[in-house]
């Protein structure tokens, strides 16, 4: 039974997706920290190893590109699959969407109460509320630094509608909410996804689409439940990831990871001289 | 004890023997050149003979003097003499320009004079503070002329500002670095600094003091939107940052600047509420976003890595 020990979780456009965004992600975190926190004695020397300030903008601004072509192309993608693929019968607040519901609110409680002793686990769907939080901070946090991104790229043009303390607001916000997406990325996301001993030292999920089926049936029970009710999981069974696929994916993977906690040292560092 | 009085031997030798030389060089019309005994009594090297730094000038008659070289004592430090100005000389532009031959570069007597050296705290010496600009512009005429109406001049020798800059503050004395280095650009920002200490702090807040603070000179610093040597408050028509001039300095560097940029705070600082009640409630409502998040998160981090390793302990345990 090697052969369908593992359910498919996600499909290849969101893998390729996803190493996009975490790629660009870090591109932009290690060419914009050196200005946050040139203060330190390791941002000239970062600056310098990136080629100095004006190729680390250059680098800065096509991670800016990729991130807003990956967020337009999941508006795309997500307006196709709730049109073509699900014929507008696409549940908005049902489980295998991202959009919050009741039932979130009901984890984030009973998760407490598990953490505590007070309580159950309790039994998640196809997306857990912290994954939610994963999806939508990205939102967040791409409208906002994307938006006041595109303020300090193109002064010249936004000066003309708007007064010169806007730029001052968006230099903040844009600063401001790149530690927060930073730190959120590298603390909370890594541990939740990676670094908690479950999952420890990596979920390659992500990279290859497939988990083994008893780890999907014990951490999405409800998923799994539905899936056997509506006589899915058969579609969904599929092999182990192949050879070639973790030779890449596990390396890459590793190499996020690695890069994003050392820029976690580095900004922890940077906050402490500051 | 020996060293000290080997070192002295010059003056202790020639000791009243100036007397015979201001025999002839003490007579006002003396064509061979003439000395003001008193104040040269009183100079900061009164107390040496003439000999000392004539150093051809041995018997009587004697012909023409060589020039006299200070770097024979203040170079290499013999009777104490400060040596580190005369080192910052060597290799500073006034120093390099006379060892290519320029003609027009000044030696030390260019400056501090020869017979009539005053300590720089003497309002009579040439280089006390207050004469320094008029110093300079000996040689550096236009410069002068624009620093004369600039805000450091005024606050000088109008509002009795003592440490109101004059050139040597930002040119460095001796060590006078081409106007062209990164390294003096970037010191110089600090210099500005050391006395504009918030302005300095704001500076820093903003992408143009983060990148001159990362070791970059291509943009902007405290002259490049002030001026330099006419620096005029931002309140005067005639600034660089007037409301009249602003956009025009903006567009040295944005090309494209358009009105925005007259608003931009260059020095912005988001604490103050008074002043920058926009800057300081993104900054609040950021920060606020900010420790909540992470409060909320890392509590959930840690509990959540408290009961997984709890219950593995279980298992392993059963």
């Amino acid at each position: 039974m090697a052969e369908a020990a593992y359910v498919r979780r996600f499909n290849p456009y969101h893998r390729v997706l996803h190493i996009i965004m975490a790629t660009s992600f870090l591109g932009s975190v290690i060419t914009g920290m050196p200005l946050r926190y040139s203060d330190t004695p390791w941002a000239p020397w970062l600056m310098r190893a990136l080629g100095g300030y004006e190729q680390a903008g250059y680098i800065h601004r096509i991670c800016a590109a990729v991130t807003f072509g990956y967020f337009f192309s999941h508006l795309i993608f997500a307006a196709y699959y709730i049109a073509f693929v699900k014929k507008f019968r696409f549940r908005i607040f049902g489980p295998e969407s991202m959009v919050p519901r009741l039932k979130d609110l009901k984890d984030v409680y009973g998760s407490f109460r598990w953490f505590l002793g007070l309580g159950p686990r309790p039994e998640f769907d196809r997306w857990t509320y912290w994954e939610k939080f994963d999806y939508w901070a990205v939102f967040w946090g791409v409208g906002v630094i994307g938006l006041s991104g595109l303020c300090l790229w193109f002064p010249a043009f936004f000066g003309r509608f708007l007064p010169g303390w806007a730029f001052n607001v968006a230099a903040i916000v844009h600063s401001d909410e790149a530690l927060l997406a930073a730190g959120f990325i590298f603390m909370i996301h890594f541990f939740n996804t990676h670094m908690r001993p479950e999952k420890f030292p990596m979920d390659t999920v992500i990279f290859t689409g497939r988990v083994p089926i008893d780890e999907f049936r014990r951490e999405r029970p409800l998923e799994y439940g539905r899936l056997v009710r509506e006589g899915r999981l058969a579609r969904l069974k599929t092999g182990p990831p192949p050879n070639w696929l973790l030779c890449l994916a596990v390396p890459y993977g590793a190499l996020l990871v690695v890069t994003g906690l050392l820029l976690l040292v580095l900004i922890l560092l940077g906050m402490l001289v500051y | 004890m020996a060293a000290v009085f080997v070192l002295f031997l010059p003056i202790l030798a020639n000791a009243g023997l100036n007397s015979g030389c201001y025999a002839c060089h003490g007579e006002k019309k003396f064509p061979g050149g003439y000395v003001d005994e008193t104040l040269y009594s009183r100079s900061v090297h009164g107390q040496f003979s003439c000999s000392t730094c004539h150093v051809n000038i041995t018997a009587f008659p004697h012909g023409t003097p060589r020039r006299v070289n200070c770097m024979l004592c203040h170079l290499t430090g013999t009777g104490g003499a400060p040596r580190t100005p005369a080192l910052q000389y060597e290799l500073s532009v006034h120093g390099t320009a006379v060892r290519e031959g320029l003609a027009a570069a000044p030696h030390c007597q260019t400056c501090h004079g020869s017979h009539d050296i005053l300590p720089p705290g003497d309002p009579h010496s040439r280089i006390y503070r207050k004469n320094i600009p008029r110093l300079c512009s000996r040689c550096h005429k236009a410069q002068y002329e624009r620093y004369k109406k600039s805000i450091h001049a005024r606050a000088l020798f109008e509002m009795g500002m003592e440490r109101a800059a004059v050139c040597y503050d930002c040119h460095e004395e001796h060590r006078v670095p081409n106007v062209t280095s990164p390294k003096w650009m970037l010191w110089l920002i600090g210099k500005c600094g050391s006395c504009h200490k918030r302005e300095l702090a704001t500076y820093r807040q903003t992408y143009h003091g983060q990148v001159t603070r990362l070791g970059y000179t291509t943009v902007a610093k405290c002259p490049d939107c002030h001026g330099a040597h006419g620096i005029l408050p931002p309140s005067d028509p005639g600034s660089t940052l007037s409301q009249k001039n602003r956009l025009h300095t903006c567009r040295k560097c944005h090309p494209g600047a358009s009105g925005g940029f007259t608003t931009y705070y260059a020095h912005p600082d988001d604490r103050d509420r008074r002043r920058y009640p926009q800057l300081y409630y993104t900054w609040l409502a950021m920060t606020i976003l900010i420790v909540a998040v992470f409060a909320f998160f890392v509590v959930h981090t840690f509990l959540w890595a408290y009961r997984t390793l709890r219950e593995r302990l279980k298992r392993k345990g059963e």
